[in-house]
Formats: C-alpha cells, sequence, structure tokens
C-alpha cells in the first residue's frame, strides 16, 4: 500500500509542474497591466514605470516563472500588489474559512442526498421516485446566485431569523459562526444533493436488480437489512467517488456563494484578485486549488485501492 | 424527541446570539467594493477616501456647497500671486499615536505625498516647489507656477496628514496600519471582510457620537441592498439605481440622493479611423438622447450632462446646454458614408445595457458599433495605447474644476484619453488654471468648452448623483458633493 501511494505521488510531479506552468502563463496572458490597474485612471508613465519595475514585470517572462516557482515550492507567495500584505498569510486566513464551508455543505449535502437517494431507488417509479426527482433537477438547475438570494430574502428579509451576511470564526463564537454559514453551506449543499441523489439513486438501483440481492430477499431477511447490509454497501463505492469530485467542485461553487453572503474566503480572495490585477494572489490562489484537487483525487485513489486490492497492482 | 430538543435549543441559542442588535454605538456602514489601500500616498481607488477621512484629518475639507472650509488649517493666505500658500494650523492636536501634529508633521505628510515611490499624488502637487515650516504653528508652500486648484486638491488625499512616526516606523505596510488625527482610529481590517474604526476619544473637534464604526464590502448591489433590508448594517454607499424608489417608500430607511462631482460619457480616438474624422464623431454624439438614458436605465437617478462640470459646481454654467438628439444632423453628418465601429466597455449589468442603448441609438442613423467588454485594467491599458475606437469612461470627478477637464482634454494629459490636441485649448486650460478668482476661470473654461464640444474628442451623457441609504435611525449625515461619508457627527438611535 505504501508502495501505490509513494509510487503514485512520485508520478504527480510532472502534472504538477505542468499545472504550474499553465498558471503563471495563464495569469502571463491575461489581458491588462497590472501597473496600470493599480495607479488607476490618474496614473503618470513614470509612476508606470517605477511601479512596473518594483514589480519585477519588466524582466524576462522564464526568469519571472522560475523565481516564482522557487519560491512556490518554499511556500512563498509573495506579496500581495493591493496591500503589501502576505499572500501566504492571506492564504492561511481564507482558506480554514472556505474549508469549513465545503465541509458543512458536504454535511448538508449528505444528509438529503442519502436518505433522497436510498429513497428514490428503493420506490423507484413510485410518486416518491417522481418528487425527489423533481427536486433533484431543479437543485442541479439552481444557479448559486439565484438560490443564494431566494435564501437570503426569505431568512433573512422576510422572517428575519438569520443575518444576511457576515462571518465569526468558530474559535470566537461556535453558535453564531454555524448560524452564519448555515444558508451559504445549503446553497452550496443543495446543488451537489441533487447530483448525489441522482447517483446514489441509479448505482443503488443497479445494485438492487443483482441476483444476490434476489437471493437475500428469497432467504427471508427484512427488506431494510437487505438494502443496509447488501445493497448500500456495494452502491456506496461509485457514490464516494462522486462524492469526492464533488468537494472539489464545492471549492469553486463557494466563490460565488462567498460574494452572495459576503463571506472571506478563499472564492472571495480569488475574485478580488482577479478584479484587481493582484498577480501574486491569483496565482497562488490557483495553484493552492490545483494542489488541492489533486490531494482530494489522490485520497480517493488511496482510498479505492484500500478498498479493492486489485486497483493497487495496475 | 432528544434530538430534535438539543437541535432546538442549539438553534435558539445561536439565534438569540445573532438577533441580539448592535450595541446602539457601533454603525456597520456597506460599501461597494474592499478598499484597498488606506495610505493616502499610495491610494488610487475612490473607495479609499470613505475610510481614510474617518482616520485622518486633511487640511481643508469642503462643505456641502464645494466650499474650502478650515480643517487641520485654521486659515490660509494666498500671496505673491498665486505662488505662495501660507497655512495656520489649529493648535494643540495630536495624532492618536500621540505624535503632535505641528508645522513639521503637515510638512512630513505632505513631502510624502509628493515624493513617496509610487505616490499617485505627484501628479496632484506637481506644482508644489517647496513645503517650508515658518513656526510650529504655521507651514508655506511655494508653488513653481500658479495652480489655482491647490486648495482643492487639498481637501482629497493630498492634504491629508499621516502620523511621521507611525508613517515611519510602518514603511511600506503603513496602508495596513494607517495612523492619523482624524475623528475615528483605525482597529482592523479583515480583506473582504470589515475594516473596524473606534472613535477617537481625544479629537480636537469633539468626540463623535458613535463608538464604533465599520465597513463592510458588498461588491454586488442586490447584496448591498439586501444587507441593509435585513439589518446587517446601516448604511449602504452606492444604492443600485432600481432600488432608489424602493427604498424611499420604505418608511423604515432614509435615502440621500445629492449630486455628485464626476461625469460619463464616450471618448473617441481621435488618432486613428474611424473617428479621425470630426464629422464622424460629431455624427456619433448626435444620436445619443441622454434625457431617455438617465430615465430608462438610471430611473431618473442620474442628470443628464452638457459638459465637465456638473449642475452646483463652481463651474457649472447655463451657457453649454445638454445636446438633444438629433437624427437628421447625424444622417447629415455621416454624408452618405458608412460608419461602423467598436465601442469598448467594461462587464457588468449597467454598463452592457447602457452599450446595448448607445447601439440602438446610433443603428437610428445608420451607424453600427459593435461592442466589446473587457476588465476595467484592460480598458485603461488600451486607452493608453489609443487601442480602441471608441469607449465607455467617466470620472469620478474633483472639486476643484480643473480636475474635471485639464488632464483630459490637454495635449498628452495623462486622462487624454482620444489623443487629442489643440493648442488653443492648451492654452485656454493652462490660463483657467494659472487664474484665481472663480468668475474668470469659468469665462476661461466656457471658450475652451465651446471649442472641445464642437471637435468631440469625447461626448459627456451623464452625472451620477450619490446615492446613500440608511437606517430610519441615522441621523448626522451631511450631502457633501464628493460623496465621502463623514460620521463625526453622526447618530444613531
Amino acid at each position: 500500500m505504501a508502495v501505490f501511494a509513494l509510487r503514485r505521488l512520485l508520478s504527480s510531479i510532472p502534472t504538477l509542474l505542468i499545472v504550474t506552468l499553465l498558471v503563471f502563463a495563464m495569469v502571463k496572458l491575461l489581458p491588462g497591466d497590472p501597473a496600470r490597474l493599480i495607479l488607476g485612471q490618474e496614473a503618470t508613465p513614470q509612476a508606470l514605470a517605477e511601479l512596473r519595475r518594483s514589480l519585477g514585470l519588466d524582466r524576462s517572462l522564464p526568469e519571472q516563472y522560475l523565481s516564482w516557482l522557487a519560491s512556490a515550492v518554499q511556500l512563498d507567495f509573495g506579496t500581495s500588489l493591493t496591500d503589501n500584505s502576505s499572500v501566504g498569510r492571506l492564504i492561511a486566513q481564507k482558506l480554514p474559512v472556505t474549508l469549513e464551508l465545503a465541509l458543512f455543505a458536504m454535511l448538508i449535502s449528505m444528509l438529503i442526498s442519502l436518505p433522497a437517494g436510498i429513497l428514490s431507488a428503493v420506490r423507484r417509479n413510485t410518486w416518491i421516485d417522481r418528487a425527489l426527482t423533481l427536486f433533484a433537477l431543479s437543485g442541479i438547475s439552481l444557479p448559486n446566485f439565484f438560490l443564494g438570494i431566494l435564501l437570503i430574502y426569505l431568512f433573512s428579509i422576510r422572517l428575519a431569523w438569520i443575518p444576511a451576511s457576515g462571518y465569526t470564526s468558530l474559535l470566537e463564537n461556535p453558535g453564531r459562526n454555524l448560524l452564519l454559514l448555515l444558508l451559504p453551506a445549503i446553497t452550496l449543499g443543495i446543488g451537489s444533493a441533487a447530483v448525489l441523489t441522482r447517483y446514489l439513486r441509479s448505482s443503488l438501483s443497479e445494485t438492487l436488480a443483482q441476483d444476490y440481492v434476489r437471493t437475500a430477499h428469497a432467504k427471508g431477511l427484512p427488506a431494510g437489512r437487505v438494502i443496509s447490509k447488501h445493497a448500500l454497501k456495494n452502491a456506496l463505492i461509485p457514490f464516494l467517488t462522486a462524492f469526492g469530485l464533488q468537494l472539489g467542485g464545492l471549492l469553486g461553487g463557494a466563490v460565488i456563494t462567498e460574494q452572495i453572503f459576503s463571506i472571506p474566503g478563499f472564492g472571495r480572495l480569488l475574485v478580488d484578485a482577479v478584479f484587481t490585477r493582484d498577480l501574486p494572489v491569483i496565482q497562488a490562489v490557483v495553484l493552492v486549488s490545483a494542489v488541492a484537487v489533486f490531494l482530494v483525487s489522490f485520497l480517493v485513489d488511496l482510498g479505492y485501492a484500500a478498498v479493492d486490492p486489485r486497483i493497487r497492482y495496475h | 424527541m432528544r434530538k430534535p430538543q438539543i437541535l432546538m435549543a442549539f438553534l435558539s441559542a445561536a439565534l438569540l446570539g445573532a438577533a441580539h442588535p448592535a450595541s446602539a454605538q457601533t454603525l456597520t456602514v456597506g460599501l461597494d467594493a474592499d478598499p484597498p489601500r488606506l495610505d493616502p500616498a499610495l491610494s488610487t481607488a475612490l473607495v479609499d477616501r470613505q475610510v481614510m477621512n474617518q482616520i485622518f484629518d486633511k487640511l481643508v475639507d469642503l462643505d456641502a456647497n464645494l466650499k474650502v472650509i478650515p480643517a487641520l488649517a485654521t486659515s490660509w493666505k494666498v500671496t505673491n500671486g498665486g505662488l505662495t500658500y501660507t497655512f495656520k494650523l489649529r493648535s494643540g492636536v495630536k495624532f492618536s499615536d500621540g505624535t503632535p501634529l505641528d508645522a513639521a508633521a503637515v510638512k512630513y505628510g505632505l513631502d510624502r505625498n509628493r515624493t513617496l515611490e509610487g505616490s499617485a499624488r505627484k501628479n496632484e502637487l506637481s506644482s508644489v516647489k517647496e513645503v517650508k515650516v515658518i513656526d510650529p504653528q504655521t507651514v508655506q508652500l511655494t508653488l513653481s507656477q500658479p495652480y489655482g486648484p491647490l486648495l482643492a486638491v487639498l481637501t482629497d488625499r493630498a492634504g491629508m496628514i499621516v502620523s511621521p512616526t507611525a508613517a515611519k516606523k510602518a514603511g511600506t505596510d503603513f496602508q495596513n496600519n494607517p495612523v492619523g488625527s482624524g475623528p475615528f482610529t483605525f482597529v482592523s481590517r479583515v480583506r473582504q471582510d470589515n475594516i473596524t474604526l473606534n472613535a477617537n476619544k481625544s479629537y480636537w473637534g469633539g468626540v463623535p457620537k458613535i463608538d464604533k464604526l465599520v465597513y463592510r464590502p458588498f461588491p454586488d448591489g442586490d447584496v448591498r441592498y439586501a444587507n441593509l433590508l435585513s439589518g446587517a448594517v446601516q448604511a449602504i454607499t452606492p444604492i443600485d439605481p432600481k432600488d432608489v424608489s424602493k427604498l424611499e417608500q420604505n418608511p423604515k430607511f432614509n435615502v440621500l440622493n445629492y449630486p455628485g462631482i464626476g461625469f460619463q460619457g464616450v471618448w473617441f480616438n481621435v488618432t486613428r479611423p474611424p473617428f479621425n474624422n470630426k464629422n464622424f464623431r460629431q455624427a456619433v454624439a448626435a444620436t445619443i438622447d441622454r434625457e431617455a438614458i438617465a430615465k430608462s436605465i438610471f430611473y431618473g437617478t442620474v442628470t443628464p450632462a452638457a459638459g465637465p462640470f456638473p449642475p452646483g459646481t463652481a463651474a457649472a454654467s447655463s451657457a453649454i446646454t445638454v445636446q438633444k438628439p438629433n437624427l437628421a444632423l447625424a444622417k447629415q453628418k455621416l454624408g452618405g458614408k458608412p460608419l461602423s465601429f467598436t465601442l469598448l466597455t467594461t462587464p457588468g449589468s449597467v454598463t452592457t445595457q447602457l452599450a446595448q442603448v448607445y447601439q440602438a441609438m446610433f443603428a437610428q442613423a445608420g451607424i453600427t458599433a459593435k461592442i466589446e467588454q473587457v476588465e476595467f485594467g484592460t480598458l485603461l491599458d488600451r486607452a493608453d495605447k489609443q487601442d480602441y475606437d471608441a469607449l465607455m469612461l467617466g470620472w469620478s470627478g474633483r472639486p476643484d474644476p480643473d480636475g474635471n477637464i485639464y488632464d483630459f482634454f490637454t495635449t498628452g494629459g495623462t486622462n487624454n484619453q482620444a489623443g487629442y490636441s489643440n493648442k488653443t485649448v492648451d492654452g485656454l486650460l493652462a490660463k483657467a488654471r494659472a487664474q484665481n478668482a472663480m468668475s474668470a476661470r469659468i469665462a476661461t473654461y466656457n471658450v475652451a468648452l465651446g471649442t472641445i464640444i464642437s471637435d468631440t474628442p469625447y461626448t459627456w451623457v451623464y452625472f451620477q448623483r450619490n446615492l446613500v441609504g440608511s437606517v430610519k435611525g441615522l441621523t448626522g449625515l451631511k450631502p457633501i458633493p464628493d460623496g465621502i461619508l463623514r460620521f463625526k457627527d453622526v447618530d444613531l438611535k
């Protein structure tokens, strides 16, 4: 197992290097001049030249890439162009916020999709299944920004139960932290719950049609046990893969949700950085996200290998 | 049964914590962007000024009529043909870190704005040759040439005085630890979340009525509005035009709707075809129905524009009138020749709508415009390089008329995106700058504007207004046209 993990890890180094190259190139290909954006409408040509030099924008691209990579490997992502604060520190501040939101959203997504998916598969083609399918379809098609504004309207403006925005850290005030994250987590969680419900429905339906399930039924086992002990276990493997992929997607979806609910997380850091052409921040955020997605897929692979030993020898 | 009970208990505890109103003395204000740089020298974003105005005192300030009034300077004299400005300073003022605010500190602050590497104030203060300490309460500025707008410039970031002790200690990190002598002191900031200020208990002008001032950024207008409605913030600026009348009809809120000092319109690139042809520029300008735009897109929250000086500002003149749409004139100027071009703009719901309305208005005269959207930095960059046909770009405005015209239409001016050059206009704008009496300057501007409007490197379309929404209990907010909210005398019941 350890050999498999190590091999899997080593084989990903070239991929990660390509990712860094792409991240760097992407940011460089963005049109516009960061110096111009920082200095705004009033900039004089001298001030622009001065700033470009101090930002290192006058050096050659390979030079800029190598020096960026060398520091990034040491987790030094430079300083933000907007306010000179350390990019590493900014990310360390924002990442936990988004991770907490994503985990909360995943929890909500699980709480909805597990029962909904099972119910849908067991009661296939009944009115319950159709209602749940309708829920899943609307959940998939409702854009985050719409659902978010809808929830704010209902719970913050009409009912005045939950503040419309803001963030308090978990350590500072756990109750308020969870309350403030509730609506954003629902906004994020529903879309993923809808997808996962569909996944679970189809994989469980498939399993329920297998011979061994029929055998279990024939032996006279209660239906609940057949589903939980025999069918669900096997149906959950593809479901968990989907779950891993969803987690990566949630980090992306958080960009919009964080805007709507004014949560100072990773997504807003990225959006703001794009608007202010804060290149070091954009590069670092995209790189960290890429590494995060890579880590999730790595863990999913390890999980697979643990469940199914055949995978280790491929 | 137990689980739901625990959940209920937990939820109600959380709700209590949340529903508990902020203490009466905390005021939370929603802004449309996260202020990037809280350093008067380095700031280039309009929104920075909202926060910095509370932290820093300026040499002079503006009143609701845009008149320059005393602030740190209690009086001033302009002598030597407009070349010498002598300021008498208020005595006994201290920065919030205890450093005395005397003539030496003022000199340090002004010199820092003039010379700091990367300072965005260099252009505004370029006429200042020397800042001299005469005595601890007197500071004197010597100019290399007369510059009428100087006092107005000092009512903004260029005139903000930073604590020398703090600025020397913090170096380039001063923007994250700003120290001034203003009515509020900087406490902390979390990027994209909040900037928190406390009342300055030893403020020379009296202690503010609110204890704590929190700024929160909400880039999305709907979100900003929702946060005001839900009580998460007690004031927002700006309000989206579409929400203004809804908010005005809501008995729980107040709307402040007052003129601003900026303008919006369209640049034409005069350095290349098609708009190196003056007739084409005039044709396009003649198709625009400014009244219709103000009504339909902005719900009447903007004023149709005739030139760079909004009504209510010193240089506004009735001699220049809003251009009415005139399709016959447009067609005559086209002279039967086809005109098609690309209109460069930034994304955003209002700008997109506006660009489409322009497109439709141009089309009525047979002019074809293609819309191209790029983000703001790219737009500025392409404007600099004169790599565009026409583009939508406005200006937040300056209290002195010079700031709304000089750099836009003089040859090589920093904001002259059209590449426009006219010796007569250059001469007139330089002359206006050197004149001290406003009446003389207005006359000069009117002559210059006659030529500029006829040459049409730019066509003005509308003047923005300042739109502030607040809860009813918020009182004492003065409508200063520069759009900066001053919270020293504001009370929250």
